[in-house]
C-alpha cells in the first residue's frame, strides 16, 4: 500500500465559545485505508468530521487534501474536493426514487465548472464508461439517463439497489447503500461514515463490511467513526482515539487490544472524590419492573428493564448515548407509552406526568432546549415550568406576581444564573445557564425522586461540582436520585449503585466499578463473549 | 399698508417674546436637570438606559405594524391612482366616514365588534399552538343558536330581557363552544390535524345554516325568502347611548379582551396555554396535559366566536339570520389576531382597523365612486401585507 497522504489535518482546533471541542488534532489519512476514529460521546469525533466536511470552519490549524491546503466554506466545497459523508441520519429525499436521489446530487456537482477540476486534481477524472453518462443535464431530467447512471454505479461497486424504487420503501441498510452511492456518484475519494453500523443488524453489518472492502480495493479512503470496539478491530487499518477533543492514541489496528482501547477512550485517571458511606435504606422509592418501551423506530428501545431506587441513595446508569436511557427516563416520567411492565413510585402507580410529578418526582430531561425549557419564555416563567411549582405560586388559579418574583430572584441568585434579570427570554442565555434554570427548578423543591439525565452537560467545572453537591445533598436528605449519564466519570463518582445500559438492556455493574476495562466492554455491548 | 406693517411688527415681537420665554424656560429648568443628571451620571445611567430601552422596544413593537400599514396604504394609493381616482380624496372620504364624527366613530366600533370577537377567538387558540381556522363556523353556530332561541324559545319568557338576553348569549356560547370542541376531540383522540377539520366544519356550518333558513325549521313564517324571522324584541341587546348604534356587545367584547389578557398572563390556566403553544414538549415534561388544554382552549375559542355571532344578531337591525350573514369574519379574524401578535389587547386595535377598513371602503365606493371590486382588492392587499410580515416573523422565531 502506498503511503501517500490523501488527507492531512494539522493542529486542527475548533472552539465553541469557551468550549474547545477539537484541540490541536493531527490526523492523516492514506489512500485506500480504513481509518477508525474511536471516542466517547462529546469526545469531538463529530465536530472533527464536520470540520473536514465543511459544516464547521476550524478556529485554527490546517486541512490539506492531496497536499494542498484547503478552506471549506460549506459542504459544497468539501464535496467538490472529493469528500463524501454518510451521516448517522440519512440525508435522502424519501419520496423520490433511488435514481432521482442520485441524479439530484450529480446534477448539482457536474454542472458547476471548476468543481470537476478540483476533483481531478490528484486523481484521474471519472472515466466515461461505455456510453454511460457520468454527467447529467442540470436543466432537463432524463429518467433513463439517471437510471443507467445509477445502475452503472451499483455494478461498479457491487452495491445492488433497484434504481426505480422509492427511497421510503427501502430498508435502513439499503438506504445507507444509496447514501454511499450518492457520495460515489460525485466520485468521492474520501468517505466519512458516521456511526454507520448503529442502524444495521448483524447480518447487514457483514454485508456492509464487504462493501467497505470493495471501496478500499478501489483505492478510496474511509474514515470510520464508531464506538463499537469489535467492529473497529475487524474492519480498520489504523485507529485514532479521541478524548475530550484531544488525540490520545494513534496506531495500527491490533497494536492495542479491546480493553486497552477502552482505557484510552475513557481515560485512566479517575478523579478520587470523597464518598460518604452509603446511607441507603430499605425504603423503596422507585420500583420499575419488567419495563419494555418502544422507541421511535418501532424497535424496543428499552427491553425488560427492572430497577429499584431506595431512599438515601444515588443509582447511576452509565452507557453510550442512544442505548435507551432517554426512553427509560421518559417512560418513568409518563411521557412515553409502555409496552409492558410497571413503574411504581412510593408504592403508587400514578398515571400521567402530572400525577407522577405530584408524587414528588423531579426530572432533568436530556433534551434541554425542547424539553427542559421554553426558549421564548422569560427566565422567571421557565423557573416555574413545573406543575407543582406554578400551582404552588397561585391562589385560586391566579399566579401571585410577588411570589413568582421572589421565587425566581432567589433561584437566580442561588444557582448563579446569568444574566440575572428575570424577565429576559431564556433564548438569550448560554446553554450552561439554560441548564441551570432546569437544575434550579427541579432540584430546589427537593423531590422525593430526582431523575437526572446528563445533568452536567454543557456546564463548566464549578457549576458541575455544584450540581454534584446538590445531588449528594438530596441523598443525604434521604431522597432518591436516578442519575443517567453518558459521562462515566460522573456516574462512577456519584452513584451508590451502578448500572450500565446497552442496547435497551440494563446490566448491574456495581461490582465492576473499579474495573474500567470491564465497564467499557459492557458499555460497548461486548457482554456476550 | 401701515396697518399691516404694524400688525407684522406686533406679531414679530410676540413671537420673539414667546421664543425668549421658551429659551429661558429651557435655560432655567433644563440646565439644573442636566447638571443634576451629569452629577449623578453613574447612578442615573442604568435608569436612563432602562427607560430608553423600554421606549425603544415599545417603538420597535409598534413600528412593525405601522410600517406594514403605511406600505400597504401607499400601494393602495397607487392602485387608486391607476384606476383614475384621486387617492387623497378617496382616503379623505374614508377617514371622514370612519372617524369624522361621533356617530361615525360609533358606527366604526359597531363594525369592529365581530372582528374583535372572532379575532379574540383566533388569538387565544393560536396562543396555545392550536391552528383553529374554524372561527367562521363557530361564529355561525352561535348565530344559529341565538336565532333559534330568539325566535322559538324566547316566547316562553315574554318581555323579560334580564333573563332572555343572558340565556340567549349562553346558548350561543355553548353552541360555538361545542362546535369548537369537535376538532379538539378529533385531534386529541385520533390525531386529526385541526386545520383540516376546522375548515371542513366551517363548510358544514355554512350549509347547515342555509338549510335551516331555506326551507328548514328556522325559515320566516311567511316562507318568502331564505331568512329567519326577526328575533323577539326582548332579546335585543341594548344600546349604550340612545342616539348611537354602539351597543352592549361592543363593551362586552372590549371587557373580554381585557379579561383574556389577564387570564393569559396572570393565571395558571393562561400560563399552561402559553406553555403548550410555545413549547409543547417542555410543557408536557412539566406535567401540563396537552390534550386537556387542547380541549379547553378550543371550547373557549369556539365560545368567543359563537358569542360574537349572537351579539351581531341581537344588536343589529334586521335582527334576523340571513344567508351570507358573515362576510368571512372568521377568516378575516386570522389576520386580525396575527396583526395583533396574538395579544388580546392589541386585538382591540387591529379589530378597529378592520372595522374602519370595511367602513372606509364603503365610503370610497359611495363618495368617490371607486368600484367594489377595487376596494375589496385594496382590503386584500392590506391583508397580504399583514400576513406576509407575520410570516416573516414566525420564520425568524423558528430559526432562532
Amino acid at each position: 500500500m502506498e503511503t501517500e497522504n490523501i488527507l492531512e489535518l494539522q493542529k486542527l482546533t475548533k472552539a465553541f465559545g469557551d468550549l474547545i471541542a477539537v484541540d490541536n488534532v493531527d490526523f492523516e489519512l492514506q489512500a485506500g485505508e480504513i481509518h477508525a476514529i474511536l471516542g466517547e460521546n462529546g469526545a469531538g469525533k463529530s465536530t472533527l468530521m464536520n470540520l473536514i466536511y465543511g459544516l464547521h470552519q476550524p478556529s485554527g490549524g490546517n486541512i490539506r487534501i492531496f497536499g494542498k491546503s484547503k478552506v471549506f466554506k460549506s459542504p459544497r466545497d468539501a464535496i467538490a474536493s472529493g469528500i463524501g459523508m454518510v451521516h448517522q441520519h440519512f440525508m435522502l429525499i424519501e419520496n423520490l426514487t433511488v435514481a432521482e436521489n442520485i441524479a439530484l446530487t450529480v446534477a448539482q456537482f457536474s454542472s458547476k465548472d471548476g468543481n470537476t477540476d478540483s476533483i481531478e486534481s490528484g486523481t484521474e477524472s471519472p472515466p466515461e464508461e461505455n456510453g454511460i453518462p457520468s454527467k447529467l443535464s442540470t436543466f432537463r431530467y432524463k429518467k433513463s439517463d439517471a437510471i443507467r447512471l445509477t445502475e452503472a454505479l451499483s455494478n461498479r461497486f457491487g452495491l445492488a439497489v433497484d434504481p426505480s424504487v422509492l427511497v421510503r420503501t427501502l430498508s435502513v441498510g439499503l438506504k445507507q447503500r444509496v447514501e454511499i452511492l450518492k457520495a460515489l456518484a460525485v466520485d468521492a475519494r474520501i468517505l466519512i461514515l458516521d456511526e454507520p453500523t448503529a442502524v444495521l443488524s448483524p447480518q447487514e453489518v457483514t454485508g456492509f463490511f464487504k462493501i467497505l472492502r470493495a471501496l478500499q480495493a478501489d483505492n478510496r479512503s474511509i474514515i470510520f467513526i464508531s464506538h463499537k470496539m469489535k467492529e473497529v478491530l475487524e474492519i480498520s487499518d489504523r485507529i485514532t482515539v479521541l478524548r475530550h477533543g484531544k488525540k490520545v492514541y494513534h496506531g495500527k489496528t491490533g497494536e492495542l487490544s479491546a480493553p486497552g482501547l477502552a482505557r484510552e477512550m475513557l481515560g485512566e485517571e479517575l478523579s478520587e472524590v470523597e464518598r460518604k458511606e452509603n446511607k441507603a435504606t430499605t425504603d423503596l422509592v422507585l420500583n420499575v419492573s419488567g419495563l419494555t418501551v418502544p422507541g421511535s423506530r418501532n424497535e424496543n428501545a428499552v427491553l425488560d428493564v427492572s430497577i429499584q431506587a431506595y431512599r438515601g441513595e444515588i443509582v447511576g446508569i452509565a452507557g453510550v448515548d442512544g442505548n435507551g436511557q432517554r426512553e427509560l427516563a421518559e417512560a418513568i416520567m409518563g411521557l412515553r407509552p409502555i409496552t409492558s411492565g410497571a413503574v411504581e413510585i412510593l408504592g403508587r402507580q400514578p398515571s400521567g406526568t402530572k400525577n407522577i410529578r405530584k408524587c414528588g418526582v423531579g426530572y432533568i430531561p436530556e433534551d434541554r432546549r425542547t424539553m427542559g425549557i421554553i426558549t421564548s419564555f422569560s427566565i422567571a416563567d421557565n423557573l416555574m415550568l413545573n406543575i407543582t411549582h406554578f400551582e404552588h405560586l397561585a391562589k385560586r388559579g391566579v399566579i401571585s406576581q410577588k411570589a413568582k418574583n421572589r421565587a425566581s430572584t432567589q433561584l437566580i441568585n442561588t444557582y448563579d444564573i446569568r444574566p440575572s434579570s428575570a424577565n429576559i427570554p431564556a433564548s438569550a442565555l448560554s446553554g450552561g445557564n439554560q441548564q441551570k434554570i432546569v437544575l434550579a427548578r427541579e432540584i430546589s423543591p427537593q423531590p422525593e425522586l430526582l431523575i437526572a439525565v446528563n445533568p452536567t452537560r454543557g456546564l463548566d467545572v464549578n457549576a458541575a461540582q455544584y450540581v454534584h453537591q446538590n445531588l449528594f445533598a438530596q441523598r443525604d436528605r434521604k431522597k432518591s436520585v436516578l442519575l443517567i449519564s453518558t459521562e462515566l466519570d460522573e456516574v462512577l463518582q456519584m452513584s451508590d449503585r451502578l448500572y450500565v445500559m446497552s442496547r435497551g438492556r440494563l446490566i448491574e455493574a456495581t461490582a465492576h466499578r473499579d474495573n474500567i476495562e470491564a465497564l467499557g466492554l459492557l458499555m460497548t455491548g461486548e457482554t456476550d463473549e | 399698508m401701515n396697518k399691516f406693517t404694524a400688525l407684522y411688527q406686533k406679531a414679530k415681537s410676540v413671537c420673539i417674546s414667546i421664543l425668549k420665554k421658551i429659551l429661558s424656560f429651557f435655560v432655567w429648568i433644563l440646565t439644573p436637570i442636566l447638571i443634576l443628571v451629569a452629577a449623578l451620571y453613574q447612578k442615573v445611567k442604568p435608569v436612563c438606559v432602562r427607560i430608553l430601552k423600554k421606549i425603544l422596544s415599545f417603538f420597535l413593537w409598534i413600528l412593525a405594524p405601522v410600517l406594514i400599514l403605511t406600505s400597504a396604504f401607499i400601494t393602495n394609493g397607487i392602485i387608486i391612482f391607476l384606476f383614475g381616482y384621486n387617492p387623497i380624496e378617496a382616503y379623505a372620504a374614508a377617514i371622514g366616514i370612519t372617524f369624522g364624527s361621533v356617530s361615525a366613530v360609533s358606527e366604526t366600533l359597531v363594525r369592529s365588534t365581530p372582528f374583535l370577537m372572532t379575532g379574540l377567538s383566533v388569538a387565544i387558540a393560536f396562543r396555545c399552538g392550536m391552528w383553529n381556522i374554524g372561527a367562521e363556523g363557530q361564529f355561525l353556530m352561535g348565530v344559529l343558536a341565538a336565532t333559534w332561541f330568539g325566535t322559538k324559545i324566547a316566547i316562553l319568557f315574554p318581555n323579560t330581557s334580564w333573563i332572555a338576553v343572558p340565556l340567549c348569549l349562553s346558548f350561543a356560547i355553548l353552541a360555538g363552544g361545542i362546535w369548537g370542541i369537535i376538532p379538539a376531540i378529533l385531534k386529541v383522540t385520533r390525531g386529526v390535524n385541526e386545520v383540516i377539520s376546522t375548515i371542513m366544519l366551517n363548510y358544514i356550518a355554512i350549509h347547515f345554516v342555509s338549510l335551516m333558513i331555506d326551507g328548514g325549521p328556522l325559515q320566516e313564517t311567511s316562507k318568502t325568502g331564505p331568512q329567519s324571522d326577526p328575533i323577539a324584541e326582548w332579546v335585543f341587546l341594548p344600546r349604550l347611548f340612545e342616539s348611537h348604534r354602539i351597543h352592549l356587545g361592543t363593551g362586552l367584547a372590549v371587557i373580554l379582551a381585557i379579561v383574556l389578557t389577564y387570564v393569559l398572563f396572570r393565571t395558571t390556566f393562561g400560563y399552561q396555554l402559553r406553555a403548550v403553544g410555545e413549547g409543547a414538549a417542555a410543557a408536557e415534561a412539566a406535567g401540563i396535559s396537552i390534550s386537556h388544554n387542547t380541549l379547553r382552549v378550543f371550547f373557549i375559542s369556539g365560545a368567543l366566536a359563537g358569542l360574537g355571532g349572537a351579539i351581531e344578531i341581537m344588536a343589529l337591525v334586521p335582527h334576523r339570520l340571513t344567508e351570507n350573514f358573515s362576510p368571512d369574519y372568521g377568516y378575516t379574524a386570522i389576520a386580525v389576531a396575527l396583526l395583533a401578535k396574538l395579544h388580546p389587547l392589541m386585538t382591540v386595535a387591529t379589530a378597529l382597523l378592520f372595522g374602519a377598513l370595511a367602513k372606509g371602503s364603503f365610503a370610497m365606493e359611495a363618495e368617490v365612486g371607486i368600484s367594489r371590486q377595487v376596494t375589496l382588492m385594496m382590503q386584500a392587499i392590506i391583508l397580504l401585507f399583514v400576513i406576509g410580515a407575520s410570516a416573516v416573523k414566525f420564520f425568524r422565531k423558528r430559526t432562532l
